[in-house]
């Protein structure tokens, strides 16, 4: 480890530490102003669903990430979120109390289901939650008095209106990027705070060995319980700016694949690594629609899932704890090989 | 005895299907001291801990904990009445440091909660250093302070056995559970574990030990209780145990049988 720092070091030796970071964050605040009106503003846009993929993924990261927990349904809860925000804007309801009504149903659900299922162990819990995943998207599908089925929100002659905060209103991509960046910024603090505090290691223990943790005096069913309700927050909030964002929703949205997706960015960024699971959204959000604009056109746009699914395995081949793990996990690794 | 016991197990029996595995034990342990339990493979020592630490429920019959009856309690009920343990097979948590291991059991003696942990208000900054501070007591105390930045997979063997006692310290146990702690070291490493048994002895704890090793079985224990096919056969102090002819059979027994 003192051989990589000094190596580090003396190849940079006048970079302050928080420059590449710095100059990252600024270009994410600059660019969408710079390239609207351009012919790469579709980027914006690309960005702002990267960001509520981060938003989702960052959620399930509480649950898959900390406790372990494999949840394989929570797109359920977007489509909660997405579905009480549209049907609250709808009937004339502001954004912010659509979302803080699609983040309490989202909530008040997921504790529902986690009180029922959360018992159940490992590949059990994986199978239920995807049932239950697929069963929300079919309910939404078929309950058409409330969501007009498969045709979606709004019906005819309905409308959801878009975001009014602060006295602005919110209209372009670009404006849903920024409200996006702040809800995930606000999701890093929230996820930062959490981890690094009783509560957090709580949790980790309990993905470590439940048994253990148990007997060293943690409420494991409790705590899970509270780590699930709580992941459910971010799916509220990000369905109901989906929601108001596409200012339409379908039940397509929500399927299990979605979920699949999630987990796939939690698993090859890094559990329960914050900045891992960012990565995991950028790359396996952004680059299918990167590949995808840049291929459009050519033969080679079939392909775009085929290298997706190359990148996948690859990484979790060569780098089964993550692309980017959490220090607890990166130390581990520094140390083995310093062992061996 | 004088003194109202710590631990007071009255016929306590614990069945799987057809197999008695405790069969109407009865036991007492007083406050301060050390006591070994013993048997062979399978006697069901094992077993006792884990119904009297709540993973599993017992047939029947009663556990007093300082008066108080726990049978049937959930383990995170009875960690904060006092109680805490080590394992047979080492239980850690593995990718957590050595110091993170010892602050997870300070989880039931501390309550900073998700509102705390969020505002990051000066409790919680209070709590935290509280719970970093005892946690680190806790790994002088097992003498692996050093290791605290370590993660817990990648320390010795031994230090991962000492590091089981320590998060177990951090809940502030009266009674200390000790499953085998010395299985897997060697020697000099048990040797030094029995002196830490002792000095926890005499700081005021009350220990109970499952243990092989009849050396250091004999050398630490004020009293010993044989299992054997989940009957208690014999109870004693180390001398009256070697002695008894029940136990002698019960060794021999089962080595004659290999
Ligand atoms: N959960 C369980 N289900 C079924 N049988 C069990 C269970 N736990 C223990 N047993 C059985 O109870 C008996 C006692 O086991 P226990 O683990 O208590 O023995 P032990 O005295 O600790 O032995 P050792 O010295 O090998 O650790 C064994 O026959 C074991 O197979
Ligand atoms: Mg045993």
């Amino acid at each position: 480890m003192n051989f990589f720092n000094s190596q580090l070091s003396t190849l940079n030796p006048q970079l302050p530490k928080w420059l590449p970071l710095g100059l990252l964050l600024a270009v994410l605040l600059i660019f969408p102003i710079i390239i609207e009106g351009t012919s790469y503003a579709y980027l914006s846009r690309m960005a702002g669903l990267v960001g509520l993929y981060a938003l989702l993924a960052l959620g399930l990261n509480f649950t898959l990430g900390y406790v372990g927990l494999f949840d394989l349904g929570y797109i359920a809860f977007y489509a909660i979120g997405a579905y009480t925000a549209a049907i609250l804007s709808i009937n004339g309801y502001s954004f912010l109390a659509s979302t803080f009504a699609a983040i309490v149903v989202s909530v008040f659900v997921r504790l529902l289901v986690g009180v029922t299922i959360l018992r159940l162990r490992g590949d059990y819990l994986a199978i239920v939650t995807m049932g239950f995943g697929e069963i929300t998207r079919i309910v939404f599908n078929n309950w058409d008095s409330l969501t007009n089925g498969p045709k979606g929100l709004p019906s005819v002659g309905e409308s959801i209106r878009p975001v009014k905060i602060l006295g602005m209103t919110l209209v372009t991509n670009t404006h849903y990027y920024y409200l996006i960046a702040a809800s995930v910024i606000l999701t890093i603090l929230v996820s930062q705070r959490l981890e690094n505090s009783r509560l957090g290691r709580a949790w980790v223990a309990i993905r470590e060995d439940e048994v253990a943790a148990e007997l060293t005096g943690l409420a494991v069913a409790r705590l899970k319980l509270g780590a699930f309700v709580i992941s459910a927050v971010f799916a509220g909030l990000a369905g109901s700016i989906f929601a108001h964002w596409e200012r339409f929703v379908t039940p397509e949205s929500f399927v299990f694949w979605e979920s699949i997706l999630l987990i796939s960015m939690i698993v090859t960024g890094g559990m329960g690594s914050i900045r891992g699971v960012i990565l995991g959204a950028v790359l396996l959000g952004g680059v299918p629609q990167l590949l995808q604009a840049a291929l459009v056109g050519s033969r080679f746009i079939d392909y775009r899932y085929f290298f997706f699914g190359l990148v996948l395995v690859l990484a979790v081949l060569f780098r089964p704890q993550g692309l980017w793990p959490s220090k607890r996990r990166q130390v581990e690794i520094l140390e083995t090989e310093y062992v061996n | 005895m004088s003194t109202n016991p710590l631990l007071n197990i009255t016929a306590l029996s614990q069945s799987f299907g057809g197999l008695k595995a405790l069969d109407s034990v009865t036991m007492a342990i007083s406050p301060g001291e050390i006591v070994s339990l013993i048997g062979p493979n399978g006697a069901g020592k094992t077993t006792l801990f884990n119904v009297l630490t709540g993973v599993y429920k017992g047939t029947s019959g009663q556990i007093r904990f300082q008066e108080r009856p726990i049978r049937g309690l959930a383990p995170h009920q009875i960690v904060p009445l006092g109680m805490a343990r080590t394992f047979q097979n080492i239980r850690l948590f593995t990718n957590m440091t050595a110091l993170e291991n010892a602050m997870v059991g300070r989880h039931t003696q501390s309550k900073n909660d998700l509102l705390w942990s969020l505002l990051r208000n000066k409790t919680f900054y209070r709590q935290e250093t509280e719970i970093e501070i005892e946690a680190k007591k806790c790994l002088a105390t097992v003498g692996i302070l050093t290791s605290a930045n370590l993660i817990a997979r990648n320390l010795s063997y031994g230090d991962q056995r000492r590091l089981e006692i320590a998060r177990a310290l951090a809940t502030k146990p009266k009674l200390l559970i000790l499953d085998e702690p010395s299985a897997g070291m060697n020697p000099r490493e048990s040797q030094k574990l029995m002196e830490l048994i002792r000095h926890l002895k005499n700081q005021g704890l009350t220990i109970l030990l499952i243990e092989h090793h009849m050396r250091l079985v004999m050398g630490i224990s004020d009293r010993i209780i044989v299992l054997d096919h989940g009957v208690k056969i014999a109870e004693g102090t180390p001398q009256e145990v070697a002695h008894n002819t029940k136990v002698i059979e019960a060794y021999l027994g089962k080595n004659a049988a290999h």
